[in-house]
């Protein structure tokens, strides 16, 4: 597409900053002197996407390589896909602008269940055959990782290769694989595939094993081809954070994106293991960077981008060794420079006065922190091991330093749960907005006190002590949305929900096999794109793409899991063992909590793995 | 690490302060893929810009510190800039060359500055935007390019069209907004318009509207024609004031 052409495309679409490239820090290099093209597809919007953390830090180390050149793509929006289709305008990289087909590797990352029909779209706007069976010697090798790689079974007859676990080091691995494979005349699509797979940790070749079923529908066995690639592939881990690759420099978007600002990733893994949390089971070990590197690194990112907002990225931030210093380290120069400095996901039992005086957001009233369960006895069961005081205290330091507003974010169908559990949400909220008015210290004069209680839908995940529950049906979901609001009887309390629909698809993906592959495709041919956009998800739609490609969705995200059966993700070791899983779903059916890491070890088994500064005490 | 350039880049902390805030002009471009990009993300792209060059800005003294920067007149999606304008207020000693090469270090060609310098003038002074405006039609080109003329030079029934603003649309004859338009043909198939019409704060107009009345008139550069076929591109070359001083770097 020529400068004239892209002109007239590009005019005629609402937003063209989201497809026009030449941002400042995009890396360029000549094509023609490279030995290997990656495109790094993510399947959303420019906006979503180029908030992207994984992104980034990929981008750079691929990168790094001279004979690599890694390239960015984002799913158009639908105007634009209109336009592509009328004037037979190809899906492009922005560096480049060149077609898709012209790379050697498309690489997806997958964030959420609900990008897969996107993904499967930005395929077919690529002009590259959607199922990777039906792919040529010529067409990319496309391959997949990110969070829902732990279960890529829905999607595996899709992808020719997925990165299990951390890509720092596995992506460019593969690539590098790759370029040899052909420098030698040894390189074929299939000897590639093998090689990677026997070779490479971390990667799984989803067409290198086959899948067999029992009579009533679930899984036999799955089996390798060959007899010298894993039968169970174990993640890639970094093991030193300090010492990971990590761009100081930043492709900077002129458009707004969702997460304007520098990130900086303080810690992998989270300490506390709650039995729903996924991130938190497949980030094991927990591995800090210390607060130095922390630092530096920000600085540099500064410099480098002019932002004047940062936030650290982990999973449980307050939880870090270093907090103290890495905060005071940060504010020397933040503060001076005008930058604001929040911090996320705090936990309210380490809620501190002197965290919170540190943390910017004076212009922000709201503090938010997520109890997941409304009663002491359910928040046991997930091991929350959080507690009514913990949270109160939580609010009162934030009351008494003029904030008013209190957001709470809560889980409902978690198992053993009850109305009355359910009742207790709003009731929790209500003590809240009673704490505000009981501080005698809360600042004067502000407007009245605002709790907003979010309640999500449970949504059973592999690799977690609850992957093996029935998620609510839809009616049984809708039932308690409606009776935690019929509960709420304060009008200082604001209740919102999740939409169900979109978490009974999620669950049906989520533990889905390979069997999905069809229905997705099938959503595929029928135009659906974006479906973790309210606008474009439609439920109606889903149902009778099941129907018509004979999958009961139901089996996937209705229906409790025997202990013992094979579980699609079953080919996948992230770490944590089956065993501990299952020892941890036995604590929950008896109220009984877990404790953290650092408390004393549960032997859940990613310490295997090794890693530097990951608070594990079995571990030294 | 940082990059050489920022090492030896004198940080703006170590700069000794002035007595009073100056104002300074920075002429920039706003070119290829930039024309994709709103007056309000080149405003928010400045603002990292200039934190990122390290340049001494002066901060408004409220609740909620900001840098003042103020641009001359917005050029619409679209439409490609050779000489923007925007003016900075800076509060410690730094020279004019030294901004510039601070701000390149930071910027993609597509947005170089060209010149910083002291402003004589204020933005109040423009009256007129000049543009070139490049236009491929199909058809007999010499034809087209005297028909483009002399709808704006010779015919004298007024060009009503449409006119969106923030108070509903109103109806207008573009001629009035009109200075001159002198329409071209090239030997390789083009047509070259150069036009200079309103620009400013009280009356502007898009040069958007010059394609329209093409379109509508003259049924040239028909929308949704195959794009290797009709196109055009807009270019603002430069500003002059009432007088008509032609174009160019008078605007000091």
């Amino acid at each position: 597409m020529n400068q004239n052409e892209k002109r007239m495309l590009l005019t005629s679409v609402s937003r063209p900053g989201r497809y026009a490239g030449g941002e400042y820090g995009q890396v360029i290099k000549d094509k023609g002197a490279v030995k290997a093209r990656f495109a790094f597809a993510f399947p959303d919007s420019y906006e979503i996407g180029m908030s992207n953390l994984g992104i980034r830090i990929l981008y750079h180390c691929l990168n790094q390589h001279d004979d690599i050149w890694c390239e960015r793509v984002y799913a158009p929006w639908m105007d634009m896909q209109e336009k592509m289709k009328a004037t037979g305008t190809p899906l492009t990289a922005l560096e480049s602008g060149d077609a898709l087909t012209d790379f050697d590797f498309v690489g997806f990352t997958l964030q959420y269940e609900m990008c897969y029909t996107t993904v499967l779209n930005m395929l077919g706007l690529a002009g590259i055959p959607l199922r990777s069976a039906d792919r040529d010697e010529d067409a990319p090798l496309v391959i997949g990782g990110g969070p829902c790689s732990y279960n890529p079974e829905p999607i595996a007859d899709f992808f020719d290769l997925f990165n299990i676990g951390e890509g720092e080091e596995m992506l460019p691995e593969i690539v590098r694989l790759y370029i040899q494979m052909k420098e030698e005349g040894r390189y074929t699509r299939a000897a590639f595939l093998h090689e990677a797979a026997r070779t490479i940790e971390g990667v799984y070749v989803p067409s290198l094993y086959t899948v067999t079923y029992k009579e009533d529908g679930t899984i036999e066995a799955y089996t390798p081809i060959y007899d010298d690639i894993p039968t169970k592939v174990r993640k890639r881990i970094v093991e030193d954070l300090d010492k990971a690759p990590f761009p100081e420099r930043v492709v900077m978007p002129y458009i707004e994106t969702v997460q304007d600002r520098i990130t900086v990733e303080a810690a992998r893994g989270c300490i506390r293991g709650c039995r729903f949390c996924q991130a938190g089971m497949v980030y094991r070990p927990v591995r800090e960077k210390s607060a130095a590197v922390v630092d530096c690194q920000a600085r540099a990112i500064f410099d480098n981008s002019g932002y004047e907002e940062m936030s650290l990225a982990s999973l449980s931030i307050s939880d870090h060794t270093e907090i103290d210093e890495m905060t005071d380290r940060l504010l020397a120069w933040t503060n001076p420079n005008m930058v604001s400095l929040s911090l996320p996901s705090l936990r309210a039992d380490s809620f501190t006065k002197e965290l919170m005086d540190k943390v910017a957001s004076i212009r922000n009233s709201t503090i938010t922190f997520a109890p997941e369960a409304g009663s002491q006895r359910l928040r046991d069961v997930i091991n929350k091991n959080l507690y009514e005081e913990d949270l109160m205290r939580a609010v009162g330091v934030a009351f008494e330093a003029g904030k008013n507003q209190v957001k709470l974010y809560f889980m409902q169908g978690h198992p053993t749960e009850t109305d009355e559990d359910l009742a207790e949400i709003p009731e929790l909220a209500h003590r809240v907005v009673n704490a505000y008015y009981q501080n005698p210290n809360r600042q004067k004069g502000s407007r009245p006190p605002q709790v907003t209680i979010s309640v999500s839908p449970f949504i059973p995940k592999p690799f977690t002590p609850f992957q093996w529950e029935a998620q609510d049906t839809l009616e049984e979901m809708k039932r308690k949305q409606e009776y935690v609001g019929s509960c709420n009887r304060d009008r200082k309390v604001k209740y919102n929900h999740h939409d169900a629909e979109v978490c009974h698809i999620e669950a049906v993906l989520a533990r889905g096999d390979r069997r999905l592959g069809r229905a997705l495709e099938e959503a595929c041919h029928r135009g659906f794109a974006f479906d973790a956009w309210s606008e474009y998800f439609n439920y109606q739609n889903w149902l009778s793409v099941f129907a018509d490609t004979g999958i009961d969705p139901a089996y996937y995200a209705n229906r409790a899991w025997g202990l013992d059966e094979v579980l699609p993700w079953d080919v996948i070791d992230c770490g944590v063992t089956k065993t501990f899983l299952l020892r941890e779903r036995e604590s929950a059916y008896q109220n009984t909590t877990t404790p953290n890491c650092r408390e004393q070890c549960s032997g859940c088994g990613a310490n295997k793995l090794g890693g530097v500064r990951s608070c594990c005490p079995k571990k030294k | 690490m940082l990059s050489q350039e920022k090492m030896k880049r004198i940080s703006k902390f170590d700069r000794p302060m002035l007595d009073t805030p100056i104002t300074v002009r920075v002429i920039f471009q706003k070119t290829g893929n930039l024309q994709y990009f709103s007056h309000l993300d080149l405003q928010r792209t400045w603002q990292r810009v200039l934190v990122r060059a390290s340049i001494p800005m002066w901060y408004t003294q409220g609740f909620n510190p900001h840098s003042k920067i103020v641009f001359g007149v917005p050029l619409p999606v679209g439409s490609e800039g050779m000489e923007e304008m925007v003016d900075l207020r800076i509060d410690r000693e730094i020279t004019c060359d030294e901004i510039k090469n601070q701000l390149n270090a930071e910027l993609t060609s597509e947005m170089a500055v060209s010149e910083v310098y002291v402003p004589e003038t204020t933005y109040m002074q423009i009256a007129w935007g000049v543009y070139e405006i490049t236009v491929k039609t199909p058809g007999d080109t010499t034809a087209n390019a005297a028909a483009i003329h002399e709808l704006f030079n010779v015919a004298t029934a007024p060009i009503l069209m449409t006119k969106r603003s923030k108070s509903g649309d109103k109806e207008v004859d573009i001629r009035s907004m009109i200075h001159a338009v002198k329409a071209t043909a090239d030997c390789n198939g083009l047509i070259h318009i150069r036009a200079t019409l309103r620009a400013g704060n009280t009356e502007n107009l898009n040069p958007e509207y010059l394609i329209k009345a093409v379109r509508e008139r003259l049924g040239l550069i028909p929308e949704n024609a195959p794009a290797d076929e009709v196109w055009y591109r807009i270019l603002r070359i430069g500003f002059h004031d009432e007088k008509g001083v032609t174009t160019g770097k008078w605007f000091r």
